[in-house]
């Protein structure tokens, strides 16, 4: 089944939920990773996985999103309260925004760094931003902020499905499931 | 005799009182490197250089380029970068603060001319071709040319950068040199 429908998400929706969950988990070890490292090759190394693979999921995000709003969701339970439905889509919508932030900072940070980049080595990313190391400096911040965001709305929404599933006993977390069904 | 006669012509033609004496104009001077960082071209600048030049355009044979080279004034437009390359590993501004090229033979090949001679750089003197073309305008000229020299050869890059997939053994060197007669 490639569509969502009323309770039950299609296979292009789960491949990008699973696809971006492994994305965004491997891109924030890398970027703690590149930014704790001593200066060395490996360093340099690291930054360039880091901000290629945060390019894929600006790109993939694109996709998702096109995907997203062209089908309809599955239904949350009905028995849901009003304050989970709230914070059910609040934790989705800051997710996805936070999707779009991040790899943007980021590429503000190295335009304004002024340290030319090839995704993964063979494609020129153009500077959104002239050399400045005040605005580099100041995205910095940003973008550690934004993660740290990010790193709590996740335990949100790790939390809440694992609460949906063992807790409520419904089928938001089984029906994301690669081979779960509704 | 007539033979003799332009034999002692071209011995006094020959003669040094012919090869001007040439300064550089620092206004109109560049002297640039370009590196490669992660597969991308990085270029550099040394903001302070000097060249010093005797010269006949017409028989080169008698002249001498020498130019003194401040590589602590190296810019590379990023500020980490900056901070990076004055270190041990990289030019060691503190052991070597002073590059110099010395001319030992000035010779005409086709449209332009060659110096070839000795580089200092970072203590380690190294054999160097130093092919130019030579445009007189006004009182004055412009010498203008390009080589490609090994960082390692200088050992530029040491211990982990020694590797050169992350940061690449080529460094192309370009130079437009302004001079008027001093």
């Amino acid at each position: 089944m490639l569509r969502n429908d009323i309770d039950s998400w299609g296979a292009p929706a789960k491949l990008f939920h699973w696809l971006m969950a492994a994305l965004i988990f491997a891109q924030i070890a890398l970027g703690l990773s590149a930014v704790s490292w001593r200066v060395s090759p490996t360093k340099l190394d690291l930054f360039v996985w880091h901000k290629s693979i945060g390019m894929l999921i600006l790109a993939l995000l694109a996709l998702r999103l096109l995907w997203r709003l062209s089908n309809r969701a599955p239904e949350l339970p009905a028995e849901m309260a009003a304050w989970e439905r709230m914070g059910a889509h609040a934790s989705h919508f800051l997710l996805y925004a936070l999707m779009i932030a991040l790899p943007l900072t980021g590429w503000v940070i190295s335009s304004a760094s002024n340290v030319p980049f090839k995704i993964f080595w063979t494609i020129p990313l153009p500077a959104i931003t002239a050399p400045d190391k005040a605005v580099s400096d100041l995205f910095a911040t940003i973008h550690g902020w934004l993660v740290t965001l990010l790193a709590l709305v996740l335990v949100a929404h790790i939390g809440a499905a694992l609460r949906h599933h063992y807790v409520k006993r419904d089928t938001v977390l089984s029906r994301m499931l690669p081979w779960g069904t509704s | 005799m007539k033979r003799i006669v332009s034999a002692l012509c071209g011995l006094i033609l020959a003669g040094p009182a012919l090869a001007a004496d040439w300064k550089m104009d620092p206004a109109g001077s560049k002297l640039e490197f370009v590196a490669t960082f992660e597969k991308n071209p990085v270029p550099g600048v040394f903001k302070e250089f000097d060249t010093r030049l005797r010269f006949d355009p017409d028989r080169p044979a008698g002249g001498r380029l020498d130019v003194t080279i401040k590589v602590t004034s190296a810019d590379m437009g990023v500020p980490d970068v900056d901070k990076e390359i004055r270190n041990k590993d990289w030019f060691d501004y503190a052991g070597f603060p002073q590059a110099q090229f010395r001319s030992t033979d000035l010779r005409r090949d086709g449209k332009r001319y060659v110096a070839r001679g000795t580089l200092t750089l970072k203590g380690v003197k190294q054999p160097v071709e130093v092919p130019f073309t030579w445009t007189a305008s006004g009182g004055g000229a412009a010498m203008e040319g390009e080589f490609t020299l090994k960082r390692t050869d200088f050992g530029i890059g040491l211990g982990e950068w020694k590797a050169t997939d992350t940061i690449g053994a080529d460094v192309k060197v370009k130079f437009k040199v302004r001079l008027r007669k001093g």
